[in-house]
């Protein structure tokens, strides 16, 4: 079964931005995200957060 | 033979100097990781005489800043450390249904996420910036420590399981909770998009 929840894609959302994620589970969120908003804006949020962290962590 | 040690007396202190430039930075993301003004100070002050007394090995082919917060980083490892050992677990596997609100019955989001337009515009802001940091300092201090170590020190998945005794997917739920966690603290404010309407 390819299709998953919100729920696991955003599981797997935070899991890619610490490992990369396996085939299989990589092929479900690509999947998810291309008919799904809110995980796709969840994915923009994530990466914002962690571009924010380096920002706040660089500027003096 | 004077004028030697002036010399090199002139030399050592402005090293240290240079050394101690980067406190500010230290203590910022000691801070942080730790909550602790006292604690943070410790570690930073440990971390730089450490750095003082082993400068011969500083390299150069990473920054000094680098450097530095690789050192301050097992310090303050070694503080988590002793405060995990100590203090009993605060969070509880429940803590995980309170997060599920997130979604409805049927796994969708319940509310729909907020969208951000542009993170490098948003991340120039200093006021989305702060708005981060108070989010994360408002995260369970546990999940919080683990978020920090991973964002701000830049350890993996790997490096967390062996300096903090976990399990990789216990990590990962401990990432995974502390990213929900932040952007639901940053919904509260649109995302920094409230101002735009």
């Amino acid at each position: 079964m390819l299709r998953i929840s919100c729920q696991q894609a955003s599981r797997l959302l935070s899991q890619n931005q610490d490992e990369p994620l396996p085939f299989g589970k990589r092929l479900r969120l690509r999947l998810h995200l291309m008919y799904c908003d809110a995980c796709s804006r969840v994915s923009r949020q994530l990466e914002t957060l962690r571009l924010a962290l380096q920002k706040w962590r660089d500027e003096d | 033979m004077a004028s030697t040690a002036t010399l090199t007396g002139a030399i050592l202190a402005i090293e240290f100097e240079t050394l101690a430039e980067q406190r500010p930075y230290l203590m910022k993301v000691a801070r942080l990781e730790l909550r602790d003004e006292h604690l943070a100070e410790d570690c930073v002050s440990d971390a730089l005489t450490q750095a003082y007394e082993h400068r011969a090995k500083f390299r150069g082919d990473s920054s000094l800043r680098t450097w530095l917060t690789s050192i301050l980083k097992n310090r303050i490892i070694d503080v988590v450390r002793k405060q995990w050992r100590e203090q009993p677990l605060e969070e509880s596997p429940s803590g995980e249904q309170e997060f599920d609100n997130l979604f409805d019955d049927s796994g969708h989001y319940a509310q729909m996420p907020s969208q951000v337009r542009d993170p490098y515009e948003l991340c120039k802001e200093d006021r989305f910036l702060s708005a981060v940091q108070m989010c994360v300092d408002k995260l369970p201090k546990r999940i919080g420590q683990v978020f920090v170590l991973r964002e701000v020190f830049g350890s993996d998945t790997k490096e967390l399981c062996k300096d903090l005794g976990l399990t990789t997917s216990n990590v990962w739920v401990q990432l995974y909770r502390a990213r929900m966690m932040l952007r639901t603290c940053l919904e509260r404010t649109g995302f920094g998009n409230a101002h735009t309407g």
